[in-house]
């Protein structure tokens, strides 16, 4: 026991003067181990309704430049996900474009407009599955991938056209979709995704499209999505 | 005294008092005076009881009648050729001395005229007893020109018919006409049309000329009536009163003395009427493009230019048309209305230069092209004629010359069935079609209709000697017509009014009018109607994103 009181004594004996001397480096300790919080629990079901816009850049680059002066516009919509454990995903939304150009006709590799107005309206509905990622050390972040089918309500009319001349008909294709959900609350998220749509069997029949050669009404949309629920 | 004998009392005492003016300080008088006096015309409806049929009497007169003025010579193949000059195009860097004596080896006593305005090529004059397409052959062979060429006379492609009472103006339903009017009513108010033909009849004017005495085929002599004051009116239906802005930079090339552009055919004023009659105004006709400005260019002669000497010939030969298409295209035109043609060798597509082939005609058509000019081209009559060398159906050849330059189009005729019109000719080179009539099988129904001169008042050369007086050109009425060139104007208006909406490149017009065509025939594009009937309204409306 005498022996343990002087060795203490002794080592802050010398500790005492060195310190007021010249600096020395602490001895070196392990790192404290950064203890993660349990990740709080998911309900087994949860039904999160959106709101969503979209800029859709056409794969049809040719055909809507000739229409619209350009390839690429705004979808808006919404709809709602059913999330499973927080992992699990399923979703129907719906978003719609509107927009006028004129009619036009292409010669020469070259579009030409003839200042008719003409109105396309596009009214995709879209069911989509997926899994949502949860990384523990983002907790707020949930990455997304997910695919499903499309269907394309089309509508085209212009003016001076005879009853039976407009075009109203459907098309479908599939989708794949990628994005980021920021947990912004705990019953809000935003969500930032790239969506690629493949949709046949309205363009390329007739009109512009046909004479263009192009054939794909979908694209790819880049959207943001305000979501509400947990 | 009859309205029409006052009428000629006013105009003759107008027209006495206008030289009285107009004499004073002239030191050269001109075989023709025309003096911008003149009351208005007579519009005397639609005019029965003339008969003008292709087989008629007076069509056979009329005919015997061209050859008889004729001064041309013939070549083996029928083709009809002016006598005493050749056009020449000189390469660039070919020197004045080398074309001259380029010029002199060919004939003897040739030589290089004063270049004349709205040409790029040269016309020599050769001695009158050398064939002329010996001396182009010459010419061509020197590595110092582009081409040379005899100087083609080509004609109106008309059939005048008989215009009785009957169903008027089938032809622009069957073109969609009504409903393109509803996608533009405005017409084409913007723009320029030249009508490159017989002139028109655009203005009221009192004509001093001096009538020579002729012989017809049959050896009949007719007696020269000497000077006369004929009076001259505007159209009432194409050129109304107060309306005079409407006429553009009228030009003559018959006559050679600029300003005038007169109608003393009626054709040119038919073929102006199918482009732009006065329309909606409860009167008469309608024309497809009703508001566009018109350019009356003479590139034609009538018998009666040949009897006042103005011309020696009927018809426009290659050098006046290459000039007339080179001034419209100067001068503001934006549509090119040609209907007109003649026969020519099937292989000018090989062979563009070959002195047969009007390279002349072809470099004007280019030039105007490059000037943002779309042209129309009448597809030819002759498809049941046979000309001698080449056959039946012979290629005619402007419409050739068409098919091969984006934004020129050649058009056949369809009858009021959408068949294909007896006279149109047929080939590869025809690639629009449009309503030409036709009488066989449709009689009087089936003629083009618009407003021209009342043929009982001009053609007077038809009558028997005894009873041979001047023409008046002031009573018009609605005369039946048919053939290519009543197709072609239907075309013209079309373009001007795709034009009206903002497309000006030529070859993209032509490309939405063969796209919109309806297909005749065998299905895609065929040598009897091209690519179809031309179909105003889908050629308006244009194309949809997916319909």
């Amino acid at each position: 026991m005498k022996a343990a009181t002087t060795a203490i004594l002794l080592a802050l004996g010398f500790a005492g003067p060195a310190a007021a001397q010249t600096p020395t480096r602490p001895p070196a300790r392990p790192a404290p181990r950064r203890v993660l919080p349990p990740l709080p629990a998911e309900p087994p079901i949860s039904f999160r309704p959106y709101v969503m816009g979209a800029e859709n850049a056409f794969a049809a680059v040719e055909t809507f430049k000739a229409i619209f002066g350009k390839s690429y516009a705004p979808f808006f919509g919404g709809g709602l996900q059913v999330t499973f454990q927080g992992k699990y995903y399923v979703e129907v939304g719906a978003s719609r474009f509107h927009q006028t150009g004129q009619r036009a006709f292409r010669a020469n590799g070259e579009n030409f407009g003839l200042g008719i107005p003409l109105t396309a309206s596009i009214k995709p509905l879209e069911i989509t599955a997926g899994y949502r990622f949860r990384p523990r050390s983002m907790p707020s972040v949930r990455p997304y991938l997910g695919a499903g089918l499309t269907s394309y309500a089309y509508d085209e009319k212009s003016n001076f056209d005879e009853p039976g001349e407009g075009l109203t008909t459907r098309g479908t294709g599939l989708v794949g979709v990628g994005g980021v959900e920021f947990r912004v609350h705990k019953y809000v998220g935003i969500s930032a995704d790239g969506v690629v749509a493949h949709v046949t069997g309205i363009l390329g029949q007739a009109g512009i499209s046909k004479d263009i050669g192009e054939s794909n009404l979908g694209g790819i949309s880049a959207r943001i999505r305000l979501i509400i629920g947990r | 005294m009859s309205s029409s004998r006052v009428r000629l009392a006013i105009a003759t005492c107008l027209a006495a008092a206008g030289l009285v003016l107009d004499v004073r300080g002239q030191t050269a008088v001109s075989p023709r005076q025309i003096l911008d006096i003149g009351l208005s015309g007579v519009d005397a409806g639609v005019i029965g009881g003339e008969s003008h049929t292709p087989g008629s009497a007076e069509t056979r007169k009329r005919v015997r009648l061209a050859r008889a003025l004729s001064a041309d010579r013939v070549n083996a193949a029928g083709i009809r050729y002016a006598s005493g000059r050749v056009i020449v195009k000189f390469r660039d860097q070919t020197e004045m001395t080398r074309r001259l004596d380029a010029v002199r080896s060919a004939s003897k006593n040739g030589a290089i005229a004063p270049r004349a305005l709205h040409a790029d090529f040269d016309i020599v004059t050769v001695d009158p007893a050398d064939d002329p397409a010996t001396v182009a052959q010459a010419l061509d062979e020197d590595p110092g020109v582009e081409y040379a060429q005899v100087v083609h006379r080509m004609r109106a492609l008309f059939v005048p018919n008989d215009p009785l009472y009957g169903t008027l103006q089938w032809n622009l339903p069957m073109i969609n006409m009504e409903k393109a009017w509803d996608i533009q009513p405005q017409a084409g108010s913007s723009i320029i049309v030249a009508v490159l033909d017989t002139g028109v009849a655009y203005k009221n004017a009192t004509l001093d000329v001096t009538l020579r005495s002729f012989t017809d085929d049959d050896g009949v002599r007719y007696p020269a009536l000497g000077r006369q004051v004929i009076p001259y009116s505007a159209a009432p239906q194409l050129v109304a009163s107060g309306q005079s802005s409407r006429i553009v930079a009228p030009h003559d090339f018959i006559w050679n003395d600029g300003r005038d552009a007169l109608d003393f055919s009626g054709h040119g004023t038919h073929v102006s009427g199918t482009i732009g009659q006065l329309t909606n105004d409860g009167i008469g006709t309608a024309g497809v493009a009703f508001n566009v400005r018109l350019m009356p260019v003479k590139v034609l002669a009538s018998e009666w230019d040949v009897i006042f000497g103005g011309s020696p010939d009927e018809g426009g030969t290659d050098d006046q048309i290459a000039r007339g298409i080179r001034y419209a295209a100067d001068n503001g035109a934006k549509i090119l209305n040609m209907s007109l043609g003649g026969s020519g060798p099937p292989n000018c597509a090989a062979l563009p230069n070959n002195p047969d082939c009007s390279p002349v005609i072809e470099a004007a058509l280019r030039y105007a092209v490059g000037k943002g000019c779309f042209v129309v081209v009448a597809g030819g009559n002759e498809f049941e004629d046979t000309v001698p060398f080449y056959g039946k159906n012979p290629t005619s050849v402007i419409a050739e010359i068409a098919s091969r330059i984006k934004g020129v189009v050649s058009v056949a005729a369809v009858d009021p069935a959408k068949g294909h019109a007896y006279y149109s000719s047929t080939g590869s080179y025809i690639e629009l079609a449009a309503p030409g009539g036709s009488e066989r099988g449709f009689s009087n129904s089936g003629f083009i209709r618009q407003q021209t001169f009342d043929f009982d008042r001009t053609d007077t050369f038809l009558l028997r000697p005894s009873q041979y007086i001047p023409p008046r050109f002031d009573i018009f009425g609605y005369i039946g017509y048919i053939g290519t060139s009543m197709a072609t104007p239907h075309v013209a208006g079309v373009a001007a009014m795709i034009m009206q909406q903002g497309v000006t490149d030529p070859a993209a017009i032509e490309d939405l009018l063969e796209r919109t065509a309806v297909d005749l025939g065998a299905p895609g594009r065929d040598d009897t109607f091209g690519f179809g009937l031309v179909d105003a309204r889908a050629a308006l409306r244009g194309l949809g994103l997916a319909r």
